[in-house]
């Protein structure tokens, strides 16, 4: 694998007596489609704010494609942004907006613009000062996949848009994914990481506890077992990874399960078990285990 | 308590809607109001304290109060004997202006500016409607104006005036202030943008202070005055005859344009506006290809707007030349007085030098304005998307100084021109060289501005357009002051006005221009050197 096209060296921010970013260290392949969770405050943002250069880092240093982040003019020849809470001049109207942005921007692909337009449903003619957050939002998500830059960091991107036009937006991180483009994504909606994301970073309290593919995440995490048997259930108490143990009369239980499932099952197999359920976590509850035990 | 009542009890019994408005407001008030009040009644008490009666004979006093040209740049000099007076003839146009400019941009800034953040959105949700929230806000404005013109008949009466001259120039001032206060308080109802509102206040000001110079200036006119706040208040004449009436007039435009302003409130939509925000429009895409060609897009609609203001100003100046020169050739004493505080006043290159370094103050606060632009456009997160593409900060506020300095020379030549044609219709002979060469004059003057507000830009963000017009606005203030309390010469050397050669009777300072302009410089770089290595402020 070549060089990352989104890499952070113990990157940390303060302000003031508020550590809001301790030492992130990542690294996000080319390609890659990289979701970044965490609850508001948790220095998400601010990781963004110091990857584009618009907070300076209190230490670390961050790379994007290789190049420092903090020399604009060559790192942002190659991304494209779209903020959490877009602010446009109240007087131009979108078509202006978006030729600004075209013009000083890393490039545009006007045929791919003109489309992602009409798809997501914009009238350009008028003033940005008549939009709401949502149409706002949609002028900065065209701008931004309208670059075909190799890196869009998008903050938040679907906060303010309806479920059609979200639905918009997955297709057109799907497209840019199979464009080769790499995607930051930091997102609340966590079935859309799920939907669209390779691998999810979790930022609690300013520094990353978690990074992994979703599919590693559910593996790591709890997974729901109900069973039932022919005959008297076994005592699972003690097995390795077995937790939250709950008997539902007298041959049913049901518990959770943490790390490798051998242990468990062979004390499952040896019972006799009549039926078997096994649900994984949904990335909802992953995310809410995290912050249930380590919340701020 | 029984169980209906028990629900009710969780909640903490809020006070009136009304109370955490006025407070809201008065937060956001608080610091300039001290501000102004503090300079209205210092520099009022200080004039008069000062004076001294000059020996001044009756014929020449009353030639100075005939003469058009006096009148229509200073007002019309009554009770010049009078210490009260005097200082109503020294300080009242200058505070009333202040007061005004000060009261509208409130005023916009607490109702228009907080709506178009989109922070009332948040506020009206609770049990406060919007026109309960212009009501409360417009309110609190209102009661500064009114503290203003308290502060300063109390300190001029302390200072020694006469009770009621004082108290009449007091109240003009305040009634000034609350014409304004309405003015854009209305404005920013009938306009759905901040600037907007704005601008349709100041034309209102430069209308009113231009009726009130001609209605001053030409006898046949003289009654244009009773439509102007300015003019209104001149005809109050304190320490001399004084007039209740045109105050009566102004206090009740001021309290229809506050009535009109909430009641237009209520029938609009919170972030709407009483005229209609443009609809769709085919996109205008000139100077958007660049961020220099950007920038000089933002600063034409401002620079459109203050150049017709100064160039109406210079050209009303140019047509008074003459008349001025005159007078002043034929009343020795003044061009002795005048020669004495530096001017030389009894030519017409003479009196346009003394009025071309009054241009360095509008100038200089443009430019401190565009810079201020840029920190608002900076704090409201236009600036995220721009920076975000390949474009450095560096190069960012590089253009838009470019473009505020081009700008500022645009300014400067108009004012030049309209003073050349002013005097020109009148024969006055001010050749146009000599016109631009008195006005290009002020440019270092104008440049510190730039230089105190790029360095406020890059240490002191929330401060940028206040420090940008510090030496300008505050520099003249200062010799002002300086002149009027006698003070040691190197008090009144603090002022760049101080160092302003009369071009174009002499030829430029250039050794002076030459450190203001080295000073501005290095404003300009230790603000970058800030800007570059500081977060955005959102």
């Amino acid at each position: 694998m070549g060089v990352a096209a989104l890499c952070t060296e113990n990157l940390s921010k303060r302000y003031g007596r508020l550590l809001a970013l301790d030492d992130l260290t990542l690294d996000v392949a080319p390609g890659e489609v990289f979701g970044f969770l965490g609850p508001n405050g948790a220095g998400k943002s601010t990781t963004i704010r110091l990857l584009l250069g618009l907070a300076r880092p209190t230490s670390g240093r961050a790379w994007v494609f290789g190049g420092d982040a903090a020399d604009v003019a060559a790192a942002h020849r190659r991304l494209a942004y779209v903020p959490a809470d877009v602010a446009l001049w109240p007087r131009m109207t979108g078509a202006e907006v978006l030729d600004l942005l075209g013009r000083i921007g890393p490039g545009v692909d006007t045929v791919y613009r003109d489309e992602l337009v009409e798809r997501f449903a914009l009238d350009l003619a008028k003033p940005a000062g008549t939009y709401s957050t949502g149409n706002r939002q949609k002028v900065a998500l065209v701008a931004a996949f309208a670059t075909r830059a190799p890196l869009l960091v998008l903050d938040e991107p679907t906060s303010g848009l309806d479920p059609l036009m979200e639905l918009e937006f997955r297709r057109a991180v799907a497209a840019a994914r199979d464009n080769g483009q790499t995607v930051f994504l930091s997102s609340h909606q966590l079935a859309e990481v799920e939907a669209v994301c390779d691998r999810v970073g979790i930022l609690s309290a300013g520094r990353l506890v978690e990074v992994a593919s979703v599919a590693q995440l559910r593996r790591l995490h709890r997974t729901e077992v109900a069973a039932t048997f022919t005959g008297a259930p076994p005592d699972l108490t003690g097995v390795p990874g077995v937790d939250g143990l709950h008997s539902n009369g007298a041959a049913a239980v049901r518990f959770t399960l943490n790390g490798p499932p051998a242990a468990a099952l062979r004390a499952l197999a040896d019972a006799g078990v009549a039926t078997i359920a096994v649900r994984e976590p949904s990335l909802e509850e992953i995310f809410l285990a995290y912050y249930g035990q380590d919340a701020r | 308590m029984t169980a209906v009542a028990a629900p009710a009890a969780s909640v903490t019994p809020a006070p009136a809607p009304g109370r955490a408005l006025t407070a809201l407001a008065v937060r956001q008030v608080r610091r300039g109001a001290l501000t102004v009040t503090g300079i209205c009644a210092g520099m009022s008490a200080l004039v008069v304290s000062m004076y001294e009666s000059q020996a001044l004979d009756p014929a020449a006093l009353a030639a100075l109060a005939r003469n058009p040209a006096i009148r229509t740049l200073f007002g019309e000099p009554v009770a010049l004997g009078d210490p009260g007076g005097f200082a109503v003839w020294r300080t009242g146009v200058v505070l009333s202006v202040l007061l005004a400019v000060w009261s509208f941009l409130a005023a916009t800034r607490i109702t228009r500016g907080e709506e178009d953040a989109g922070r009332w959105g948040l506020l009206l949700s609770g049990r406060a409607a919007l026109a309960d929230a212009v009501r409360g806000h417009l309110g609190v404005v209102t009661v500064v104006p009114l503290v203003a013109g308290a502060a300063t008949a109390a300190a001029m009466i302390a200072a020694g005036a006469d009770v009621a001259g004082s108290v009449l120039h007091g109240t003009g001032l305040a009634a000034v202030g609350l014409f304004f206060v309405a003015a854009g308080g209305l404005a920013a109802q009938l306009f759905g943008d901040r600037s907007a509102a704005n601008g349709a206040a100041a034309a209102v000001l430069v209308l009113g202070l231009l009726a009130r110079m001609v209605g001053d200036g030409v006898p046949a006119l003289s009654w244009v005055r009773w439509l102007s706040p300015f003019g209104l208040v001149a005809l109050t004449r304190p320490f001399d005859t004084g007039r209740g009436l045109p105050l009566a007039v102004l206090v009740f435009a001021a309290a229809v344009l506050l009535a009109l302003a909430v009641r237009l409130a209520a029938r609009r939509d919170v972030g709407g506006s009483i005229v209609p925000a443009a609809g769709g429009r085919p996109a205008r895409t000139a100077l958007l290809g660049s961020v220099p060609a950007f920038a000089v897009r933002r600063t034409l609609r401002p620079l459109a707007g203050w150049a017709a203001g100064v160039g109406a100003y210079f050209l009303l100046i140019g047509l008074v030349a003459r008349s001025m020169a005159d007078f002043l050739a034929a009343n020795p004493q003044f061009t002795a007085m005048a020669a004495q505080a530096g001017f030389t006043l009894g030519t017409v290159e003479g009196y346009a030098a003394t009025l071309f370094a009054l241009l360095a103050v509008p100038v200089g606060v443009f430019v401190a304005g565009r810079v201020g632009a840029l920190a608002a456009d900076e704090a409201a997160r236009r600036l995220t998307l721009p920076l975000a593409a390949p474009v450095t900060r560096t190069r960012l506020l590089a253009a838009d100084v470019a473009a505020a300095t081009g700008a500022a020379l645009v300014l400067v030549s108009v004012a030049g021109a309209a003073m050349w044609a002013g005097s020109a219709l009148v024969g006055a002979g001010l050749g146009l060289g000599d016109a631009l060469a008195g006005t290009w004059n002020v440019v270092p003057v104008v440049l510190l501005c730039l230089g105190a507000a790029v360095l406020a830009l890059g240490w002191a963000p929330r401060a940028v357009a206040a420090a940008g017009a510090v030496p300008a606005v505050g520099g003249f203030l200062w010799l002002v002051v300086a002149d009027s309390v006698g003070a040691p010469a190197w008090v009144g050397d603090v002022s760049p006005f101080a160092h302003l050669a009369a071009v174009p009777v002499t030829g430029p300072d250039w050794p002076a221009a030459a450190v203001m302009t080295g000073l501005a410089a290095a404003g300009v770089a230790a603000g970058l050197a800030g800007y570059r290595r500081r977060d955005l402020t959102t």
